[in-house]
């Protein structure tokens, strides 16, 4: 556990320090605050705003720090030859990929928490004026479940950039990291609308077999992001289910456990 | 009989590199080559001849296409020498963010030390490299020497058994070239080995107690220094610099052979007494006397004749 702990350590410090991290930080934290600009609106259509702009640019925002480090954190340490010091010492190659991962997922978890701290001061700052919105103002929000609501989804947000960023690292073992950041974008995308490919591959929209078949296997084979979005559930004033949040997060472990696998395959044959 | 323990055994070793388009590109050919414990290798070439390939498939960065190799007694891809041997690689870099002591303690835990332990040799190496007064620094702000003097210190954390060295004394000045000599050759009196890999003939020639020569990816000779430097049997060598051509042609008369090498004449003499009268007619002749002695060639010459051969 060392040598991952060790690996770990140090790629956070490093990953830190890399401004266009700290840009996409400093500008995410700059949108989710400026939700203020939203009060001319009335105040059912500002918490949707509130809610759509403060936690969309969380997991927007939150992606493309994933990918954009996780593409960067193996290739990096091959073009600087840092890698060669480590993988001579006792520290294997599997030891390697684990710590570069769990070092960049403490840096994405971090990221997220700062951007949830922005959102949550915006949010408690606004909330109060919900609770006394008017039939006419929008639905009347019961505000009971809110703060818990967006602590869950927040809480998915680590899993799902997890995965994300799990992607980014085992692509850039595979392909060049431009082609890894393409990779990993596609199958984010793609992975958002897999529950359309669900329903186009379902026999009634009357797709070919080979379609069928094509769609089917998409919607079989991509994480089905669009399960960590769990805004819609939120904006109708409804519990986040613990029994959705498992599925989700069950979902989530067995690709990322699949993921860091085949990456552990293709890396120990990687010539450094 | 006197069993040798072997350091580094390779047999065969040979690695191909992909270039793309099922195109590939010579590394290293068939290198069969032993290394005795506690003694200095040197591996010297051309750039491009194969030397880090060579500790590159040795360390276990790359994979052989063919071949086999054993290091410390176990074959390639097996971890557990790692924990005894060091590596400095060419030009190293690290982590910019940390200063020495932090990289020291980064790469020590790796062998598991820690504690007062772990301070103690901390400060040791730092003293060593002469980096104990700069220790603040940020690697981000180090000179290419101090990077050398730093990756020296890392290779040395675990106190390994084996070291391997690619051009140690790259980008440093006279001074600190001189005291990384002094480290290894006290390495070596302390029963370690090391492999040194390098094209500063001129320095690896007084470093080593064996060499092997790399040209294009094969091994076109190997030996013991004195072994292979050696000359003539009976022969005996004067250089000497300001020689007239009047007095060289004259010279060449009684000597087996002569030549100018970057300016300094050499003569050849098939006995002793020849060649201190050849010295003695230069010294009276305004001529600047260099040498005299049994032939012996310096590594640069065997270096030309054997690489030229191959190339």
């Amino acid at each position: 556990m060392r040598p991952i702990y060790r690996v770990a350590k140090a790629t956070f410090h490093e990953a830190w320090r890399r401004r266009f991290l700290n840009g996409i930080l400093v500008f995410a934290i700059l949108i989710i605050g400026s939700s203020w600009v939203f009060t001319y609106l009335s105040p059912g259509a500002e918490l949707k705003m509130l809610i759509d702009v403060g936690l969309g640019s969380i997991r927007f925002f939150g992606m493309l720090i994933a990918i954009f480090l996780g593409v960067r954190l193996i290739p990096e340490e091959i073009e600087k030859r840092t890698i060669y010091t480590l993988l001579t010492k006792p520290v294997t190659r599997a030891q390697f990929l684990l710590g570069k991962f769990f070092g960049g997922l403490a840096t994405v978890i971090s990221n997220v928490l700062l951007m949830g701290v922005a959102f949550y001061v915006v949010f408690a700052i606004k909330a109060p004026q919900f609770r006394q919105m008017t039939p006419e103002e929008g639905p009347a929000y019961s505000m009971e479940f809110m703060y818990a609501n967006v602590a869950k989804a927040i809480f998915l947000s680590f899993f799902e950039l997890a995965l994300v960023l799990g992607i980014a690292v085992v692509a850039s073992v595979v392909f060049s990291w431009i082609l890894a950041a393409i990779f990993s974008f596609f199958v984010y995308f793609v992975g958002q609308m897999s529950g359309f490919f669900g329903h186009l591959a379902d026999p009634k929209h009357g797709a070919g077999p080979l379609a069928r078949y094509v769609l089917g296997t998409v919607y079989r084979i991509i994480p089905h992001f669009e399960k960590f979005d769990v805004r819609e559930a939120i904006l109708t004033d409804v519990p986040v289910a613990w029994a959705h949040i498992g599925t989700v997060v069950g979902m989530g472990a067995v690709y990322l456990t699949l993921v860091m696998l085949m990456g552990y395959l293709f890396f120990s044959q990687r010539e450094v | 009989m006197t069993v040798i323990a072997l350091a580094i055994r390779t047999e065969d070793l040979t690695k191909y590199y992909a270039v793309g388009l099922g195109r590939t590109a010579l590394g290293l050919d068939g290198l069969t080559l032993d290394v005795e414990e506690g003694q200095i290798f040197g591996l010297v070439g051309p750039n491009g001849s194969g030397k880090t390939t060579t500790l590159k498939l040795l360390l276990g960065l790359i994979f052989p296409t063919r071949g086999s190799a054993e290091v410390l007694g176990l074959p390639l891809g097996r971890s557990e020498y790692k924990a005894r041997v060091g590596y400095l690689p060419e030009g190293p870099y690290f982590y910019e963010h940390l200063n020495a002591p932090e990289l020291l303690r980064m790469y020590g835990s790796l062998f598991g030390l820690g504690g007062e332990r772990l301070e103690s040799r901390m400060r040791e190496l730092l003293d060593l490299v002469d980096m104990w007064t700069r220790r603040n620094y940020r690697v981000v702000n180090y000179s290419r020497g101090m990077r050398q003097r730093v990756g020296v210190a890392q290779a040395l954390i675990n106190d390994p058994d084996l070291l391997f060295f690619d051009e140690p004394t790259a980008g440093l000045d006279p001074i600190g070239a001189k005291e990384i000599r002094e480290v290894i050759l006290k390495l070596r009196d302390r029963g370690k080995t090391v492999f040194l890999c390098s094209h500063l003939l001129k320095e690896m020639e007084p470093l080593c107690d064996n060499i092997g020569i790399l040209a294009q990816g094969q091994l076109v000779t190997q030996g013991n220094v004195e072994d292979l430097l050696a000359g003539k049997e009976g022969h005996y060598r004067v250089e000497a610099t300001q020689v007239s051509e009047e007095l060289e042609q004259s010279l060449a008369a009684q000597a087996v052979e002569t030549k100018r090498l970057d300016g300094t004449f050499q003569a050849l003499f098939a006995s002793e007494q020849s060649a201190f009268e050849a010295a003695r007619t230069i010294t009276s002749k305004g001529g600047s006397l260099l040498n005299v002695g049994p032939d012996r060639r310096t590594l640069e010459e065997v270096f030309i004749e054997v690489v030229g051969e191959e190339s």
